[in-house]
Formats: structure tokens, sequence, C-alpha cells
């Protein structure tokens, strides 16, 4: 075990002694500041270090492997090893957004939290950092933007001032054509595109691309019709978002449920923009940046969500899912449903963006913890489940469990696949030739650009004759 | 004016860009979409070989009569840039490949 300690792992057990020994700070908030919360693959590796805190973690990873939480609980040993790890470093780690090895990490919290939540929680805590940001750091960006064309800022659509500035930067321009490419790219007269390939090159737009220009791309204002097809068109929804069926949305939050990355998103999404009374803005902490990050962060997973239509004065938001056929949870299934469709938090937030309003904070706290604490006074009350008999626990379980961590691990290697479309013959076909390219061009100016190209030569052939 | 532009006109090969809309491409697309597009300009005389020199003698003592040769090294994309891709009027998604150049040369 102690193979993967880092060469400069000496004060490493120190600080996990003190930490095991400070009475448990659930927040991560101590006072004292020496349980800042540390990213799961880190508080891996201080776990690994420490002789008892792998083998609990070992333990419980055997012990959550295809098992629910009564199941688990009912054993003693699991019970144990839940206790113990709740003190580790392990229990408060978090995870970021388009981190290296953000599936491990994320693997690692929900090892840990999956067995600390009731299971089928409606709403489940963030995996993910605080965000910390504020829009107006977005609009600072984007300003820089919006100042190349003054002239239009009354009249203009905004989603296509969105586009120009995303295609006049390399890295947005690259990886949106990247995403519409891959999206708009039929395999055959059955299948319009693969989704799959649509929503990881989606994924990697968002995750790669900063926020001054995916959020001006998203969430852009419009006044007329044109503008909002745009905006609804963002993320290609007739492969990234519709479907031939809609399902059920309590079967697609289970669908999204058994994905570690889309639960964490989902779990982010309902942490930063689920609605509040107790903020002006129905948002938690008043934060919009982080709500309309998280709801950027669901695109390109199960629960895609999209405009629902070309509207300009009222906003929808959906995943593509209806209630249609929830039976007796119809009522769950419409408060899930409604957090997107009829959300004031999301609805503000991304009209605040649209009009480049952000809340005005004292800037003495610029960024007050928006990530909900984990549930940390329900864990320990162990419940006495006797009922469940299947208490017995082998071996065999072991093989299991690390053959699907192995499985999860693997890291995805298929190698982009290279971007080539019809248009390839259209435009070669046009250009190799200047010719064809000048004779389409009309208008006497053609003329006189002709004669001066035709003179250059001359001018240029002169000193060296 | 003149002098500027005289200089101008002899500044060597290079890439120079220009913001143009997807309409104005003359590929046919109808988008108001906004692209960079990035072309090659400038002189080449610098990299006038012993092969260019030649050439124009053979030319000019007309051993090379009918044929369409040229004798001067010409300023073009060495690469293209990455596909652009945008919407149109219709709201339908294109991609564009070896639109802009990425590396200019005398070739």
């Amino acid at each position: 075990v102690p193979s993967s300690l880092p060469p400069c792992a000496a004060p490493i057990p120190d600080e996990m002694l003190r930490s095991l020994a400070g009475p448990p700070a659930p927040g991560g908030q101590d006072p004292r500041g020496w349980r800042v919360p540390v990213d799961c693959v880190r508080a891996n590796e201080l776990c690994a270090a420490e002789p008892s805190c792998s083998s609990r973690y070992r333990t419980l990873r055997q012990c959550l492997a295809g098992r629910d939480r009564n199941t688990m609980l009912a054993n003693k040993e699991c019970q144990a090893a839940l206790e113990v790890l709740q003190e580790s470093p392990l229990y408060d780690c978090r995870c970021k957004r388009g981190m290296k090895k953000e599936l491990q990490c994320l693997q690692i919290y929900w090892s840990i939290h999956l067995g600390l939540t009731e299971g089928e929680e409606f709403y489940e805590a963030s995996p993910y950092e605080p965000v910390t940001s504020r829009l107006s750091d977005i609009f600072r960006l984007a300003s820089i933007f919006s100042g190349m064309d003054p002239a239009t800022t009354s009249r203009s659509n905004h989603c296509l001032d969105a586009a120009k500035a995303c295609n006049l930067n390399d890295n947005c321009k690259r990886l949106r054509s990247g995403y519409i490419s891959t999206c708009s790219r039929e395999l055959s007269a059955s299948e319009p595109c693969s989704r799959r390939k649509c929503h990881k090159a989606l994924r990697q737009f968002f995750d790669r691309v900063p926020g001054e220009f995916t959020f001006r791309l998203l969430f852009c204002s419009c006044r007329d019709q044109a503008c909002a097809e745009r905006r609804r068109q963002t993320i290609v929804p007739s492969c990234s978002y519709e479907d031939k069926e809609k399902p059920n949305c309590l079967d697609l939050r289970s669908t999204c449920r058994t994905d570690h990355l889309c639960r964490s998103r989902l779990a982010d999404f309902h942490t930063n923009c689920q609605a509040t009374f107790q903020s002006l803005t129905s948002c938690p902490g008043d934060n919009y940046q982080a709500c309309l990050g998280s709801y950027a962060g669901l695109i390109g997973f199960d629960m895609t969500p999209n405009y629902v239509d070309a509207s300009t004065t009222s906003i929808t938001i959906s995943p593509w899912c209806s209630c249609r056929g929830s039976g007796n949870l119809e009522e769950e299934c419409e408060k899930f449903l409604q957090d997107f469709t009829e959300n004031p938090c999301l609805r503000n937030a991304i009209q605040a963006f649209g009009n480049g309003t952000d809340v005005n904070l004292s800037p003495k706290n610029p960024s007050p913890p928006v990530t909900a604490a984990p549930k940390a006074e329900k864990s320990p009350a162990l419940p006495d489940d006797v009922n469940d008999s299947n208490t017995m626990y082998d071996t065999s379980i072991i093989t299991t469990c690390t053959s699907i961590q192995e499985q999860g691990l693997k890291p995805n290697k298929s190698k982009e696949q290279s971007l080539c479309y019809s248009e390839t013959q259209l435009t070669t076909d046009m250009m190799p030739d200047q010719k064809t390219f000048v004779d389409q061009k009309a208008g006497g100016s053609r003329h006189r650009a002709g004669w001066i190209l035709l003179l250059v030569p001359i001018l240029l052939l002169g000193p060296g004759l | 004016g003149r002098r500027k532009r005289a200089r101008a006109r002899h500044k060597p090969c290079e890439l120079r860009e220009l913001e143009v809309s997807v309409s104005d491409l003359g590929l046919g697309y109808e988008s108001d979409e906004t692209v960079l597009f990035r072309y090659c300009s400038g002189t080449c005389e610098a990299s006038v070989r012993s092969y260019d020199l030649s050439l124009k003698s053979m030319r000019s003592r007309r051993r090379i009569r009918k044929e369409k040769v040229r004798a001067r090294p010409c300023c073009r994309p060495l690469a293209y840039d990455d596909d652009v891709s945008f919407l149109d009027a219709y709201n339908r998604y294109y991609t564009v490949n070896e639109l802009s150049a990425k590396e200019c040369g005398c070739v």
C-alpha cells in the first residue's frame, strides 16, 4: 500500500494525525484552517499513506460494491469503516470541474458519500468545490470583446455577437467547430448523428472554454425570434437534446445517477440553482455564476438541459423528459422537473447575465460558501436494521469491487476523430484555382484589381532582368 | 502616401487576417456570423532560386513557349487552419475546412 507514498511525504502523517485527532468539522470550514477541503485524489493519497485509513477505505469500498446502504450498514465491519473514514480527509474532500482525473476524484467522493446518504435522496450535496468567482468577473472579460463593435450595441443580435467573439478566439473557435461538426455529422439515414460523440465534444467545449465565451453563447439575451432560435440551437439540440421518445424525468434521473459524472453535475446543479426564499435573487448565496456554471456543466450528459422553444419573452428550460407515466410519483416528478422549468433562481441568473447585471455585494464578502455541507449529523446514526438478513459478506465481494473500480478508472483513450466532411469537396473544388474564385465576384472593381495584379509582377520583374 | 504604399507592397510574405461575414466568403452560404479569415500576402523576392532565373531564361530564349510556367516563387499557405463551423440564416450548421491559412511561405 505505501507504494503510492509521495517522496516528500514527511509532514503528511502529522497532518493526518492532527485531522484525525481534531473535532469533526463536517463542512470543512474549520476556523483554525488546518482542515481545508482537499481534492479527493489527494485525500486518497493521504489515506493510502496511513495504514489504518487505507485498510478501512478498502473495506468500505468492498462493502459498497453492489450493495444498498441498509445492507451495507447491517455489517459491523462496514459500519466501523464508515465511522473511521468520517474522521479522515477523504470525508471532506471535493473535486474541481474539469480537473485532471475528475472521474477518479468523483469515484472516490461517491465511494464514501453513497454510504452516507440515504440512497435515493431528492437533492444530493455537490461533490464540487464552491464557485468563488462572480458573474462580474465574466463581464469584465466579456467587455473586452463587446468593445470590438461599439456601434451595434442597441439593436444587435447578442447571440450573433457571442458567436463572433467565439470565432475570433482560436481556442473557442476550435472547440465550437469540434462539437458542431461532430453533432451535425450524419451517420446514416436511420442514425442522424452519434449522440455519444456529440455529448463528449460538448463536454470538452464547456469544460475547456472559459465562461466569458460559453456563457455568452448560452445565455445571450434576445429581442427577436431569429436570435432566440440561434440561442436554442447553441448545443445542436437535434443531436444532443431531442430524442425519438421523451422518457419520464425520474427514469432519466435514475439513469443519470448510475453515472458518477452525470450524478455529480446534477447534484452540483441542485446545490447551486436550487431556488431559495432566503435571498433576493432566489439563488443560494446570490451567486448567479455558480448557478450558470452548474447549468452549463449538465450539457453533454443524459440530463442535458435546453430552451424548449424560441420564445423571446419567456425563458423555459427543461431536460428532454416529461412526467407522463410517473404513476404515484407524479408529485416528485413534477418537483424535479420544475427545478428546470419554473426555477426563479435559474431564470434570474440567465436574465441577469443577458442584461449584464450582477448582484452588488459588498467587496468584503465576495464568496459566500455555496456548497451545501454534507449531511454529517445524520450519518453516524446507523439504523439497527435487523430485518435485512443479508448480512453475510465473504471475500468474493472483493474481486467484484476491485474489478468494477478498475474498469471505472480506466481512462478513455479513444482518439479524437479527425474532422472531415462533405464540405471538403465543396471547398477544394472552389478554392484551388484562383480564376474560379475571382470569376464569382461580381462588379467592376474586380477589373481594376486585376490590372493591379498584372502590374505588380512587371514592376517586380524589372530589377531582376 | 506613395512611398508608404510602395513599402507596403514590398512586405515579405506573411499571414494577415480579416474579420469577414460568412456570406462574404463567396462560398454560397448565407450567414451573418463573423469569422476570422487569415490569408497569405507579401512578396517573395528573397526566395528566388536559380530555378526561377533559369526558367525565365528558357522562356525568354523561347525554349519554353506553349506551356504555362511560373518563374517566380509565390506567397501561399503552407498549412491551413482548423475547421470553421457556423449556423446559417436557416438554422442549419455547416463546417468548412481549409478555409483559412495558418502558415505562409514562398513556394
